[in-house]
């Protein structure tokens, strides 16, 4: 005899349906992660690159002051890209000119500067300039000219001197980074990945638990669930796949999101650093990346749909819930302070372990004993927190909390 | 067939709850006795009113045969089911619908049936039979495939009926189910009512309005505090009642349990 889907199987079929038609939850777990984020990183990022360019091309007007007009320094500057060096010989009005962006900077050279280099002594000059966000590049771009000049000079006095410019340098250090593109890689954005998936699996399951308990308890569908033949544990279940369902489906859209922000959104990018992205999309790693994300997905789940049945209506969920939303980030970001490693205390706090675990996994220098110790602890957490979801929907003070 | 004998309910008083009791003069109690050594029979083929004024105690008494709450002592049994050892089979044997129903707006019609029937664990075939029997008399077939947000007030209390029946129980329960509903759509739930009874089902309904009971009631009880005032067939209720009007006598049994308990009411 062919029969309808079993109990479980026809709430998640139902509730997955139900929530498909959801526009808040077809925002926060499709149009969310895989255009909006993706649009507003690649849009910050290039904004971020196209002031940098702009900061770095940006034609400079430097004041000189060369009270003797004998070190050479302004036709130095004058000859380089993108400077142009003005002689001055005011020096009480260059603070407020430099201020009122008249002039980009000012060099001031010390009364007997050529005295002091002749003895083989160094030169005094003073820089004038008006620290704000911008002038980094600048500064950087003056410092470095500055920095050619002295080495001008240096030049000169090695050849007076016959020596080569090598006697300056005591010990020669070379530096060899042992470490492979991809585990590089791994410090630059292996914080990143799971700080985005652990976002997403968060708000991505987040509408769909408020909508399936205290949307339902709000509309008054709940309590004809609820004396339809079947047993409670049946209807959490059913519930919580789906909230774990949606919650995957964001992290993973999320992840999709963010490979191809990298992959089309960046010009430039270095081949090593693409080639290191290629390696981290081996499927051991995606495979083991998703393992993690799984019992998060469960843990948010349970943890969600909870909170959700507790509340007397839609709007009290999205109350008690929303704030949640920085809760979870805090240790994702944890994971991001340098020196922040997995270890046998680390690998069990959850939330935290996951963004630990997924760093190390992209870099490749995961300790396999760690990354399991993270799993069964995410796991043991994530059916601990089911068995107590569907304890907490049996309890009438919760269910009919009004 | 439905019996219920000696229940009894006690709810814990939220806080905010405590202070509009005491705002009102009550007293200061922690917890509320809702409902009190209850008992009555309804049996298959006929009509069991559960009359009470607001806050008597009925839909708690309800909730409780429909297994949504654990009462704190007493016995239930649903078609012979014992519903406190075996609350699932119990389900199995009952339907309850009730005037604050409402249905998945993002379902169609005929999607909110098919899961309500999958849930009872009905078959294919069987589900197929009874859908289009019931979509057939209540005339669902002409808006089965519109979603419920999209339908009328009649039109979704008829959805709500064939999804409350679609696996065919033995008992019916209706709490308040015409209240704020229409003259068309509550005369659909009475006729409704009717056509359970002539089906040979066991229909046990709560209501504060006695013309309701007047129109469908073979046997009554009145519910006050949580208490049973009154329990037999509605024509005894009325030979008992003499001159009086039918209303009359129903405040006079309420007024008569006032002066000897004292008692003002339950919360719902």
């Amino acid at each position: 005899m062919t029969a309808l889907p079993s109990p479980v199987m026809a709430v998640l079929r139902k509730e997955l349906v139900d929530s498909l038609r959801d526009r808040r939850t077809l925002v926060a777990m499709l149009l969310v992660p895989l255009v909006v984020s993706p649009i507003l990183m690649v849009g910050v990022g290039r904004y971020a690159q196209s002031r940098a360019q702009e900061a770095r091309e940006q034609p400079l007007r430097v004041a000189v002051v060369d009270p003797h007009n004998d070190s050479g320094l302004a036709d130095h500057l004058d000859a380089l890209p993108g400077i142009e060096a003005v002689p001055e010989k005011d020096v009480t009005s260059l603070s407020a000119r430099i201020a009122a962006e008249e002039y980009d900077a000012a060099v001031l050279v010390d009364e007997n500067f050529q005295r002091e280099v002749a003895a083989l002594h160094p030169g005094g000059v003073s820089l004038l300039f008006k620290s704000s966000d911008r002038f980094d590049q600048q500064k950087a771009r003056i410092k470095d000219a500055l920095t050619g000049f002295e080495q001008k000079l240096l030049d000169r006095r090695f050849a007076a001197l016959q020596l080569g410019p090598d006697v300056v340098h005591a010990i020669r250090v070379q530096e060899h980074d042992v470490a492979s593109p991809r585990e590089q890689l791994g410090k630059l954005v292996g914080g990143l990945l799971p700080y985005m998936f652990i976002l997403f699996c968060f708000t991505g399951s987040m509408y769909p638990a408020i909508d399936l308990a205290a949307g339902e308890k709000e509309r008054g569908t709940l309590e004809t669930l609820l004396t339809a033949p079947v047993s409670r544990w049946s209807l959490v279940l059913g519930k919580f796949l789906v909230v774990t369902l949606t919650g995957i489906t964001s992290a993973l859209i999320a992840m999709l999101g963010l490979y191809l922000s990298f992959k089309y959104g960046f010009e430039g990018l270095p081949p090593e650093l693409l080639s290191a992205i290629g390696q981290v999309l081996e499927p051991a790693t995606i495979a083991a990346v998703f393992a993690l994300l799984v019992p998060l997905a469960m843990f948010f789940a349970a943890l969600l749909l909870m909170l959700s049945i507790y509340a007397r209506s839609y709007k009290e969920a999205v109350s008690i819930i929303s704030p949640l939303t920085i809760v979870v980030l805090v240790p994702a970001m944890l994971a991001l302070i340098p020196g922040t490693r997995l270890t046998a205390v680390t690998a069990l706090i959850p939330v935290l372990n996951v963004s630990l675990a997924t760093r190390e996994l992209v870099a490749g220098t995961a300790a396999p004993a760690l990354v399991a110790l993270v799993f069964t602890s995410l796991l043991a957490l994530a059916f601990a927190s089911l068995f107590a979801c569907s304890r907490w929907f049996a309890r009438e003070d919760v269910v009919f909390r009004t | 067939m439905i019996t219920v004998q000696h229940l009894a309910k006690r709810f814990r008083l939220s806080r905010q709850q405590r202070r509009s009791r005491e705002d009102v003069g009550s007293a200061r109690d922690s917890s509320v006795q809702a409902v009190d050594d209850l008992g009555f029979t309804a049996r298959p083929g006929r009509i069991f009113a559960l009359l009470g004024p607001n806050g008597a105690g009925k839909t708690t008494a309800l909730r409780m045969i429909a297994t949504l709450l654990r009462p704190d002592a007493g016995q239930i049994h649903i078609a012979g089911v014992d519903a406190l050892a075996d609350p699932v089979a119990a389900r199995r044997k009952l339907g309850f619908l009730t005037g604050s129903t409402r249905l998945y707006e993002r379902l169609t019609a005929d999607e909110v049936v098919r899961y309500y029937a999958a849930l009872a664990g009905v078959s294919e075939p069987d589900y197929r039979r009874r859908r289009d029997a019931l979509f057939g008399a209540l005339g669902i077939d002409a808006f089965a495939g519109r979603r419920c947000g999209k339908l009328s007030t009649g039109m979704q209390q008829k959805v709500s009926i064939a999804r409350t029946i679609i696996h065919d129980p033995e008992v019916i329960i209706f709490d308040e189910a015409t209240s704020g509903l229409d003259v068309i759509a509550a005369r659909a739930i009475i006729q409704f009512i009717r056509q359970c009874r002539s089906d040979g089902k066991t229909v046990l309904f709560s209501t504060h309005i006695m013309s309701e009971v007047t129109k469908l009631a073979d046997d009554l009880a009145i519910v006050h505090g949580g208490k049973l005032l009154y329990s037999g067939t509605f024509a005894e209720f009325t030979a008992a009642s003499g001159e009086r009007s039918l209303e009359d006598e129903f405040i006079r049994h309420v007024e008569a349990a006032e002066g000897t308990t004292g008692t003002t009411g339950a919360p719902r």
